[in-house]
C-alpha cells in the first residue's frame, strides 16, 4: 500500500468518523436514508422509480431496496434498467454496508470515481450498459470481498488495472464491448476463483498470458473481437472445466495447439477470423463433448480429419474460408449424427459430392459452395431429408439435377449458380412446398421451366440468369404469390409474358432481358405495384405500353431497350422515384413527358434510337441527380434548353443525329463533370463555344456535321484529357489553333471537310498518343507538311489528303512504321517518296505535283506505263511530265551535239599532221599511250567517273569520238538539269 | 531499310476468344476485377458502376457495336497495381501505358485472339514476357518498353505473322533475338537497352538463351 493509499484510507477514516458522530443516537439506517435521499436528488428519474424514496415509508420499503435481516442496515440497492441518468453520486460511497450494486442498463455517465473502493462490502458490482466513461479505477482492487464485477457496455478507456488480480474471491468479471486497450493483465491468472471471463469487443491487443492457466474454475473465457496477436498458449490446455472458448476475430497466429485437445468439458470453441495456420489438429477430436466448432476464416491447410464418430456432440461445424484441401472422409458421420449444420465454403475441397455427407440425416443446412468439386449430385442426396438449406454454388458439378430433390420436402434454399449443371429442370421439384429461394443461374441447363415449379407455393426468388432454358414462361407463374425476384435473364425463352405474372402482386424485380420474348405487355402489370426493377432489354416486344403502367408507382430502373416498343412513353412516368430509365433503339414515338422531372433522383435518361419528336423539355433541368442524357437518334427540334445548364452533374451528354438548331451554346461550358459531349449531326450554326474550354474532364467531343462557322477556339487546348476530337463537316475556317498541342492524350483527331487554312501547326508533333486517326483532308490547309508529324509513332491512320501542301515529304514520315492507312494524295508535294511507303497504294499519293519512287513510278522511269493505273489527274501530271522530260532531253542532246561538234574540230584541227583517218581507235590508242607515260593522270579519273555517271542517263549516245573533255562537260550540265 | 528504322517497334493486335460468354457482362465483371486491383488517385475510374447492364458507357472504355469492349484507355492516369488474369475475358485490349502498374503480365492475355494492339510500356512490369503471346494471333503493335521485364524473347512469338511493331527496348532482357518472322524487319532500336542481349540468334552456333 502505497503512501496516497495510507492518507486515502486515513481520510476515509476521518470521513466515517465524523459521519458516526454525526449521526450519534440514531440507527445506521436512518444516516443510509439521509444519503438515498441525497442520491435521489441527484439522479435524473424520468420514471419516477425513486418516488418511493420517502422518509414517510420505512427505508427497507423503498423500491430497489434491500436492508439486512435486522433492517439496521441496506445491503443491496438495485436500480437496473430504471432510465436513470446523471453521474454516480458521491454520496454513494457513505453506504458502506452495501453488498450489492447494481445500476445496469440506464444512462449513467461520467466516470467510476476512485472512492467505489471504500464500499469494501461489495460482493457483486453491476455497472454494465450504461455510459460511462474514463478508465477503470485501481482501487477497484481494493474491493476484496468482489465476487461478481460488471462494467462492460459501456465506454470505458484505457489498460484493465493489474489490482484486478486482487479480487481473489471474484467469480464472474464482465468488461465486454468497451475501448478497454493494453494487454489482458497477466495477474488474471491470480483469480483463481473466476468462472466467467468476457473480454469481447474491446481493443486489446498483446499475447494470451500464459498465466490464465491457474484459472481453474475458468468455464467460460470470451477474449473475441479484439487485437489480440502471437499464438495460443499451449497452456490453455489445463482448463479443464472450459466449456466456452471464444477467441474469434483477434490476430493470432500459428497453428492450434494439440494441447486443446485438455479441454475435455468444451462444448463451444471459436476462432473464426484469426490467422491461424497449419492443420487442423486430430487432438480435437477427442474434444468429445464438443457442440459447436468454428475455426473459418484462418489459414488452415490440410485435410479435414475431424470426425463426427468421435464427436458425437457436434451440432455445428464452419471452416469456411480456409486453405482445406482434399475431400470429406466417408466416414465422417454416424448414423445417428447430430450434426445440423456444416459449413465448408471457400476453400479447396476437391472430389466428388461428399457421400460420407449422407449419413448425416440430422444436416439441416449444409454449405459446400465456392470449392472445386465436380462430378454429379448423387440421387440418393434425399437421405438428408431435414436440409433446409443446401449451398452448392460455385463449383464444378456437371451432370443434371436429380429428381430425387423432389424428396427434400424441408428444402428452403437451394443455390447451385457457378456450375456446369446440365439438363433439365425436373418436374419432382414441384414438391418442394417449403421451397423459397432457387438459384440455379450460370449453369447449362436446358429445355423449358416445368410448370410444376409454379407448385412450390413458398418460392420468393427464382434467379434461372444464364442458362439455356427454352419454351415459354409458365402460363401458371401467377400461382406464386409470394415472389419477389424473377430472374429470367440470357437463356432462350421465347413466347408472350403469361398474363398471371401481374398476380405475382409482391414481385419487386423482374428481369427477363436476354430472350427471345415478344408480344406485348399485359395489362394486368398494374398489380405489380411493388415493382421497382423491370428489365426487358434485347428481347422482341413490341406495341404500345398498356396506359395502366402509369399506376406502378415504385418503379426504379426500368430499361427497355433494343425491343420493338411503339406509341408514347408517358406510361412509365407514373413513379417519382426512378433512377434509370433505358428505352434505347425501340419505336417509340410523340414528345418527351416533360412529367420525367418529378423523378428528381433520375440518373440516367437514355431514348436514343427512336422516333421522337418536338423539343426537349425545359423541365428536365430539374433533374439535379442527371448523370447521362442520351437522346441522340431521334426526331428532335428545337433548341436545346438552357435549363439542362442546372445539371450539374451531367457526364454524358448525347445529342447527336437529331435536328436541333439554333447557336452551339455556351452553358455547355458550365458542366464541368462533363466527360463526354456528342452534338454531331444536328444543325447547330454560330462559333464553336470557347467556353467549352471549361469542360476539362471531357474525353469525347464529337461536334460534326453540323453548320459551324469561325475558327476553332484556342481554349480548345484547355481540355488536357480529351482522348477524341472531331470536328469535321462544318464551315470551319482559319488555322488549326497551335494550343491542341495541349490536348495530349488525343488519340483520334478529325478535323476534315471544313475550310481551315494556312499550315498545319509544326505543334501536332507533340499530340503522340495519336493512334486510330490524324485526319485534316478536305480543306484548304498549306504550305509544308510539318516534319514533326514524325514523332507521330502510334499513328495508324494519316490523312491529308486534298489540301494545298506542297514541298517534299518531309523524310521523318518514314519513321511513321505504325501506319496502316496513309492519304496524302491530291496536294502540291513533290519529292522522292521513302522506301517506307512502298507498301501503300498509288492512290495514297496520286493527285500530287511531283511525287516519285515506289509506289509511284521509279523517279529514273517515265511514268508512261503505269497510266492505266492512275487517276485523270494523275496521267495529266505524266504526260506533263513525259513532255517536259523529253524536252530537256532534245536540248540536252543538241546540246551534247554542238559540243561534240565543236571538239572534233579542234580534234580535227590540232591533228592535221597525222591525218583525218578513223578517229575512235586512234584516239583510244593516242590515250592510252598518254596515260601510259603518266600525262593527263587527272584526266584519266575523271574520264572513268563521267562515264558511269553518263550510263545513267537514259538517252545518252555512246560516242567513242568524243573527248574525254568533252565529255566532262556533258556530265556537268546533266547535273545541272537535274535528270 | 536500314535508315528507316523506326524507333518503335510494333504491335500486336490479336482477339482472344472467350469460351462461350456466361453472363453478358462478364467483360464489366473483368473490368470491375481490374478496377479493384488497381489504385486510382485521380478517380478516373469513377463511372466503372457493375451494376450497368455493360461496361460501354464507362469512360475510358470503347466498345463496338455488339457492346464488346475494344479498346482500354488508361494511360497517363497514375493509376497503379497489378493486372490480373481477368483481362483475358476482353477482346481488344490497348493503351495500358505510363501509369505505376506492378507486378507480371498475366499469361492469359495470351488467349486475346482478336487483340491487335497492346501497349503495356511505361509501367513496372517484371517477370518474363508471356510465351503465350504467340497466341495473339491478330496481334500487329507489341510495345513492351519501359518496364523491367526480364528472361528472353520467347522463340515463340515469331509465330506471330501479323507483327508490325515490337518495342522491348529499356528492360532487362537477356538471350539473343530471335531472326524468323516478322523479327526480319525490327531495327536495332526496338531492342535497345537491354545490357544483357547478345544480338541476334545464331542459330546452332549459339545457344538461344545466351546470357541468361
Amino acid at each position: 500500500m502505497d503512501s496516497t493509499q495510507i492518507s486515502r484510507f486515513s481520510l476515509f477514516i476521518t470521513v466515517f468518523s465524523c459521519i458516526l458522530a454525526f449521526s450519534f443516537g440514531d440507527n445506521s439506517s436512518s444516516t443510509d436514508a439521509h444519503w438515498l435521499l441525497r442520491i435521489k436528488s441527484k439522479l435524473v428519474d424520468p420514471a419516477g422509480v425513486l418516488e418511493s424514496w420517502s422518509l414517510r415509508a420505512h427505508i427497507c420499503s423503498w423500491n430497489g431496496l434491500t436492508c439486512s435481516h435486522d433492517e439496521a442496515f441496506v445491503i443491496a440497492l438495485n436500480l437496473s434498467a430504471s432510465t436513470l441518468s446523471g453521474s454516480i453520486p458521491t454520496e454513494l460511497w457513505n453506504l458502506v454496508s452495501l453488498q450489492t450494486l447494481d445500476l445496469s442498463l440506464n444512462l449513467i455517465t461520467g466516470s467510476i470515481p476512485p472512492e467505489i473502493g471504500r464500499l469494501r462490502n461489495l460482493r457483486t458490482l453491476i455497472l454494465f450498459a450504461n455510459n460511462l466513461s474514463g478508465k477503470i479505477p485501481t482501487e477497484i482492487g481494493l474491493l476484496k470481498k468482489l465476487q461478481v464485477l460488471r462494467i462492460g457496455d459501456n465506454m470505458l478507456a484505457a489498460q484493465i488495472p493489474p489490482s484486478i488480480g486482487n479480487l481473489t474471491e471474484l467469480r464472474v468479471l464482465g468488461l465486454a464491448y468497451c475501448q478497454l486497450n493494453g494487454s489482458i493483465p497477466a495477474e488474471i491468472g491470480n483469480l483463481k476463483n473466476l468462472v466467467f471471463l468476457d473480454l469481447q469487443h474491446n481493443s486489446l491487443s498483446g499475447f494470451i498470458p500464459a498465466e490464465i492457466h491457474n484459472c481453474e474454475e475458468l468455464q467460460n473465457f470470451a477474449a473475441s473481437n479484439n487485437m489480440l496477436d502471437g499464438e495460443i498458449p499451449a497452456s490453455i490446455g489445463k482448463l479443464k472445466s472450459l466449456q466456452i472458448l471464444n477467441l474469434a476475430n483477434n490476430s493470432l497466429s500459428g497453428s492450434i495447439p494439440p494441447e486443446i485437445s485438455g479441454l475435455s468439458n468444451l462444448q463451444y470453441l471459436n476462432l473464426l477470423g484469426n490467422r491461424l495456420n497449419g492443420e487442423i489438429p486430430w487432438e480435437l477430436n477427442h474434444l468429445v463433448q464438443l457442440q459447436k466448432l468454428d475455426l473459418s476464416s484462418n489459414n488452415l491447410s490440410g485435410t479435414i480429419n475431424l470426425l463426427n464418430i468421435h464427436l458425437q456432440n457436434l451440432q455445428v461445424v464452419v471452416f469456411s474460408n480456409n486453405a482445406l484441401t482434399g475431400s470429406i472422409p466417408s466416414n465422417f458421420c454416424l448414423k445417428n449424427s447430430n450434426l445440423q449444420q456444416l459449413f465448408l465454403a471457400q476453400n479447396k475441397l476437391s472430389g466428388g459430392f461428399p457421400l460420407g455427407l449422407l449419413n448425416c440425416s440430422s444436416l439441416q443446412q449444409l454449405d459446400l459452395s465456392n470449392n472445386n468439386l465436380e462430378g454429379e449430385l448423387p440421387p440418393t442426396i434425399d437421405k438428408l431429408e431435414k436440409l433446409t438449406d443446401l449451398l452448392l454454388n460455385n463449383n464444378s458439378f456437371n451432370g443434371s439435377l436429380p429428381p430425387e430433390i423432389g424428396n427434400m420436402s424441408n428444402l428452403e434454399n437451394l443455390y447451385l449458380f457457378d456450375n456446369m449443371i446440365t439438363g433439365s429442370i425436373p418436374v419432382e421439384i414441384g414438391k418442394l412446398q417449403s421451397l423459397s429461394t432457387i438459384y440455379l443461374y450460370d449453369n447449362q441447363m436446358s429445355g423449358s421451366i416445368p410448370m410444376e415449379l409454379t407448385n412450390c407455393a413458398s418460392l420468393t426468388a427464382i434467379d434461372f440468369f444464364g442458362n439455356h432454358f427454352s419454351g415459354s414462361i409458365p402460363e401458371t407463374i401467377g400461382k406464386l404469390k409470394d415472389l419477389v425476384l424473377l430472374q429470367l435473364r440470357q437463356n432462350d425463352l421465347s413466347g408472350p409474358i403469361p398474363p398471371s405474372l401481374g398476380y405475382c402482386k409482391k414481385l419487386q424485380q423482374l428481369a427477363l432481358a436476354d430472350n427471345k420474348l415478344s408480344g406485348s405487355l399485359p395489362a394486368t402489370f398494374r398489380f405489380l405495384s411493388q415493382l421497382s426493377t423491370i428489365t426487358l432489354y434485347n428481347n422482341s416486344f413490341e406495341g404500345p405500353l398498356p396506359d395502366s403502367l402509369y399506376s406502378l408507382r415504385n418503379l426504379k430502373i426500368i430499361n427497355f431497350s433494343h425491343n420493338k416498343f411503339s406509341g408514347t412513353i408517358l406510361p412509365l412516368t407514373g413513379s417519382n422515384s426512378l433512377t434509370a430509365l433505358d428505352l434505347t433503339n425501340n419505336s417509340f414515338s410523340g414528345s418527351i413527358p416533360s412529367r420525367l422531372a418529378i423523378s428528381t433522383n433520375l440518373g440516367r435518361l437514355r431514348l436514343a434510337n427512336n422516333l421522337l419528336n418536338g423539343s426537349i423539355p425545359s423541365e428536365l433541368g430539374r433533374l439535379k441527380e442527371l448523370i447521362f442524357l442520351d437522346l441522340s437518334f431521334n426526331n428532335l427540334t428545337g433548341e436545346v434548353p438552357s435549363q439542362l445548364s442546372t445539371c450539374q452533374k451531367l457526364q454524358h451528354l448525347l445529342l447527336n443525329d437529331n435536328h436541333f438548331t439554333g447557336k452551339m451554346p455556351s452553358w455547355l461550358g458550365s458542366l464541368h463533370d462533363l466527360g463526354e459531349l456528342h452534338l454531331s449531326s444536328n444543325n447547330f450554326q454560330g462559333q464553336v463555344p470557347a467556353e467549352l474550354g471549361n469542360c476539362s474532364r471531357l474525353l469525347k467531343l464529337s461536334l460534326h456535321s453540323n453548320n459551324l462557322s469561325g475558327q476553332i477556339p484556342h481554349e480548345i487546348g484547355q481540355l488536357t484529357s480529351l482522348n477524341v476530337l472531331n470536328l469535321q463537316r462544318n464551315n470551319l475556317s482559319g488555322s488549326i489553333p497551335p494550343t491542341i498541342q495541349q490536348c495530349k492524350k488525343l488519340y483520334e483527331l478529325r478535323l476534315s471537310e471544313n475550310l481551315l487554312s494556312g499550315p498545319i501547326p509544326s505543334e501536332i508533333g507533340k499530340l503522340t498518343e495519336l493512334q486510330v486517326i490524324l485526319d485534316l483532308s478536305r480543306n484548304l490547309l498549306s504550305g509544308e507538311i510539318p516534319s514533326s508529324l514524325g514523332d507521330l509513332l502510334k499513328l495508324e491512320r494519316l490523312n491529308l489528303s486534298f489540301n494545298r501542301l506542297g514541298g517534299e515529304l518531309p523524310s521523318s514520315l518514314g519513321q511513321l512504321t505504325s501506319l496502316v492507312m496513309l492519304n496524302l494524295s491530291n496536294n502540291h508535294l513533290r519529292g522522292q517518296l521513302s522506301s517506307t511507303f512502298s507498301g501503300f497504294p498509288p492512290t495514297s499519293f496520286s493527285g500530287n505535283d511531283k511525287l516519285c519512287g515506289p509506289p509511284l513510278t521509279s523517279c529514273m522511269d517515265s511514268a508512261g506505263h503505269e497510266n492505266n493505273l492512275l487517276s485523270s489527274t494523275a496521267v495529266v501530271w505524266i504526260i506533263v511530265a513525259i513532255v517536259f522530260t523529253s524536252t530537256v532531253i532534245c536540248l540536252l542532246m543538241i546540246y551534247i551535239m554542238l559540243r561534240m561538234w565543236c571538239n572534233m574540230r579542234e580534234v580535227l584541227i590540232s591533228n592535221s599532221s597525222e591525218g583525218g583517218g578513223n578517229g575512235i581507235e586512234q584516239i583510244k590508242r593516242e590515250d592510252q599511250e598518254r596515260w601510259m607515260y603518266g600525262d593527263e593522270k587527272k584526266r584519266k579519273g575523271e574520264y572513268w567517273r563521267v562515264m558511269s555517271s553518263m550510263a545513267l542517263v537514259p538517252s545518252q549516245n555512246h560516242d567513242d569520238h568524243i573527248s574525254s573533255s568533252c565529255i566532262f562537260q556533258v556530265k556537268m550540265d546533266t547535273k545541272k538539269l537535274g535528270i | 531499310m536500314a535508315p528507316l528504322s523506326v524507333i518503335s517497334l510494333s504491335l500486336c493486335f490479336l482477339l482472344p476468344l472467350l469460351s462461350p460468354a456466361i453472363s453478358t457482362n462478364s467483360e464489366g465483371n473483368a473490368l470491375h476485377a481490374l478496377r479493384r486491383r488497381l489504385s486510382d488517385p485521380t478517380n478516373v475510374l469513377q463511372s466503372w458502376d457493375p451494376t450497368l447492364v455493360n461496361p460501354c458507357t464507362w469512360f475510358h472504355v470503347t466498345c463496338d457495336s455488339n457492346n464488346h469492349v475494344i479498346r482500354l484507355d488508361l494511360g497517363n492516369s497514375n493509376i497503379s497495381g497489378t493486372l490480373g488474369p481477368e483481362l483475358a475475358q476482353l477482346q481488344h485490349l490497348q493503351e495500358l501505358y505510363k501509369n505505376d502498374i506492378s507486378g507480371e503480365i498475366p499469361k492469359e492475355l495470351g488467349n486475346l485472339k482478336n487483340l491487335v494492339g497492346l501497349d503495356l510500356y511505361g509501367n513496372r512490369f517484371e517477370g518474363e514476357i508471356p510465351k503465350s503471346f504467340s497466341g495473339l494471333k491478330s496481334l500487329r503493335f507489341l510495345r513492351l518498353n519501359n518496364n523491367n521485364l526480364t528472361g528472353s524473347i520467347p522463340r515463340e512469338l515469331t509465330a506471330l505473322s501479323n507483327l508490325k511493331v515490337f518495342d522491348v527496348s529499356n528492360n532487362d532482357l537477356c538471350g539473343t533475338i530471335p531472326v524468323d518472322g516478322p523479327f526480319g524487319m525490327f531495327s536495332m532500336p526496338s531492342y535497345a537497352n537491354n545490357m544483357r542481349l547478345n544480338g541476334p540468334e545464331l542459330k546452332g552456333l549459339v545457344p538461344y538463351n545466351f546470357g541468361c
